[in-house]
């Protein structure tokens, strides 16, 4: 546990309100290296505004955001897009694959934008998720829970600080939700620093910590 | 990758892209239609025109301002400057030779026919060889340059010492049909000719006796002479640099001269006429040269204009289609952004895509149209227009400004459009 020693999030005082309606106000977080925190509360608690502020898509109205040491609450869309592509991985519920491109060029397209391509880390990517015999597929000749591990395979494949997940299950049937909680774990326990947003309570138990919403505001941390 | 995602992504969305290229084809093929037509209408319209006669007219220096009457010199034939008959290889050895389509000459006279006086009697060559260092087979005449004049009967034989025709006017008033014998008294000597041909030409000649340049050479003496050459040659349009060269040569810089030199204009031709045999003054027939000028200057303003249209309207389609495309990939757009794609990343990805559509569409329609051009020339002009190949990059460079100006408005989008509201459908 020693990797479990420096934050990789910090939050503070963090709000975000649309026009009048408050979605978030005073969110105090701190993440540290190599943790697996859940997010949840049920709809409507600003989950999903919290999870879009720390993967840098918005930006916070008031409050502090560090990632990595960076101060990523007052950027501009062209560095956030610059700290996306260097520090962080997403894992959508709706898998968000290009449809035509193949399982292996949706990983290299990561890889494209962040550096170079280079089809044998994909390729590595894939195997890691299970899916290398699937390589040439398009996204419609594979199965949701095939999706979305190319989805984390596409997140991992440019190192990032953080993984970021929004509902990784959210579409998936039991086996595979199994199979994707199982990969995210995985991961965790190789020191990777996972943010889980669910809703669900028996997804929540796997992860070192549940941070619960509550209309807009942190309810309570457990443990 | 990018090359992958290009392809890739223009084949997703063919039905969309094919018709983005049909409508740069359709303006393409427009544009090289009017390219095609544009370059080559000079020509067509030139050839076209030297049916209606010579563009050039060439004179003795000392013969430039003198007055005739009915076609026929005022001034009596002796004293005045003639030229050498042998100087007509002269003119077909200027710079611009190839664009000479034919040469006459002509000796006018009156000579007297029978008791009711004298007619006018003009020599000149109908077919006559004159053999040139390049083209010893080369023939010459009004029956290649006067397209206008119509002969009943024959045309007369250039080494016949004892043909000739007779305009219909003479015809009318003397008696003479094709087969009637007329003695031809000149002042130094006289010719017994049989009429072959009535010539009928709606101008001068209608009241002469047209025959041979040796018979008149030998009633008037004057062996080896001519008093004027008529010059047809193919010219292109006159503009503002050879109206000013007209006005005065002396006022155009070195590099306008060289321009105007090299240019097939009438007045350049004139010019070189005018350099090439000694004494002589060359002057357009400006009627001709002109009105060739008008004629072309307006159909080309009009292909301008045609063609800025297609090229907007072309362009409004393919920025209708663009917008289409940007609003259906929205979220893909979301994407690209999300996992760290900087906007001009994404603007090159669809602006290659318009570039494709530009280069395809380019191609095609200068297929197309170079078909359309051929019909029009076949229908119009009755012969094939020339392809000019510069014209195969310019409509493809044109297609592709087409394609891109259509994007780039549809482009903006992209900046505007927010990861967040596209993933999430939201704020």
């Amino acid at each position: 546990m020693d990797a479990i020693t420096t934050s990789v999030i910090e939050v503070a005082g963090l709000a975000k309100r649309f026009g009048t309606v408050t979605a978030l106000e005073n969110i105090n977080i701190s993440i540290r290296q190599g943790e697996f925190v859940a997010i949840m509360g049920p709809s409507g608690s600003g989950k999903t505004t919290l999870l879009n502020i720390l993967s840098c898509l918005d930006t916070p109205t008031e409050g502090k955001y560090i990632l990595d040491g960076i101060d990523s609450s007052s950027l501009t869309e062209q560095q956030r897009t610059v700290i996306r592509r260097e520090k962080i991985g997403l894992v959508f519920q709706q898998f968000h694959l290009i449809p035509y491109l193949t399982a292996l060029e949706n990983i290299m397209l990561a890889q494209h934008y962040h550096s170079m391509p280079l089809k044998d880390e994909a390729m590595a990517a894939l195997s890691r998720v299970g899916l290398d015999q699937r390589w040439n597929h398009l996204p419609s000749q594979l199965s949701g829970g095939e999706q979305q591990r190319v989805c984390i395979a596409r997140a991992l494949i440019n190192e990032p600080a953080i993984v970021l997940a929004d509902e990784p299950t959210g579409n998936l049937d039991e086996r595979n939700e199994d199979l994707v909680m199982d990969l995210l774990k995985q991961l965790n326990r190789e020191g990777r620093t996972i943010v889980l947003i669910t809703h669900n309570p028996d997804l929540g138990l796997l992860t070192d910590r549940i941070i619960r919403l509550s209309h807009g505001h942190l309810e309570d941390v457990l443990p | 990758m990018f090359f992958r995602l290009l392809r890739q992504s223009f084949l997703a969305g063919r039905r969309r892209k094919v018709l983005a290229v049909v409508t740069v084809s359709l303006a393409a093929a427009l544009i090289t239609t009017l390219f095609d037509l544009s370059v080559d209408v000079g020509d067509k319209m030139a050839r076209e025109m030297k049916s209606y006669g010579s563009n050039i007219h060439v004179v003795p220096k000392s013969e430039v301002v003198h007055a005739g009457v009915d076609g026929v010199g005022y001034n009596p034939l002796s004293g005045r400057d003639f030229l050498d008959e042998k100087s007509l290889v002269d003119i077909k050895e200027i710079f611009w030779r190839n664009n000479i389509t034919g040469i006459a000459p002509f000796l006018k006279t009156t000579a007297t026919i029978g008791p009711r006086g004298a007619v006018p009697v003009i020599g000149t060559y109908f077919n006559h060889p004159l053999p040139l260092p390049d083209d010893e087979n080369y023939r010459t005449g009004v029956t290649l340059i006067n397209g206008y004049w119509n002969v009943t009967g024959r045309w007369p034989r250039d080494d016949a010492s004892d043909e000739a025709l007779a305009g219909i006017a003479v015809a009318e008033e003397r008696g003479l049909s094709v087969g009637s014998r007329v003695t031809l008294q000149g002042t130094a000597g006289a010719a017994t000719v049989v009429i072959t041909g009535i010539l009928s030409t709606g101008t001068d000649e209608d009241g002469a006796i047209v025959a041979p340049l040796a018979i008149v050479q030998t009633i008037t003496g004057l062996a080896g002479k001519v008093q004027s050459v008529e010059v047809a040659a193919l010219t292109v349009p006159e503009n503002e640099l050879s109206r000013k060269a007209g006005r005065d040569k002396e006022a155009l810089t070195p590099m306008e001269y060289d321009l105007w030199y090299c240019t097939a204009y009438v007045s350049t031709i004139a010019h070189q006429i005018e350099e090439a045999v000694v004494n002589v003054s060359a002057r357009p027939v400006w009627q001709v040269a002109s009105g060739q000028g008008v004629v072309i200057g307006k159909i080309q303003f009009l292909m301008l204009v045609v063609t800025i249209a297609a090229f907007l309207s072309a362009a409004v389609g393919v920025s209708s289609l663009m917008n289409t495309t940007i609003t259906e990939r929205a979220k893909e757009i979301g994407l690209m952004k999300a996992l760290g794609a900087a906007d001009w990343e994404i603007f090159l990805l669809f602006l290659s895509e318009a570039t494709v559509i530009g280069l395809i569409g380019g191609l095609v329609g200068s297929a197309v149209g170079s078909g359309l051009s051929q019909l029009v020339g076949l229908t119009v002009f009755g012969s094939v227009v020339a392809i000019p190949w510069i014209g195969l990059p310019v409509v493809i460079v044109t297609a592709v400004f087409i394609a891109l100006a259509g994007s780039i408005v549809p482009c903006r989008a992209i900046a505007r459009l927010l990861p967040v509201e596209v993933l999430y459908g939201r704020h």
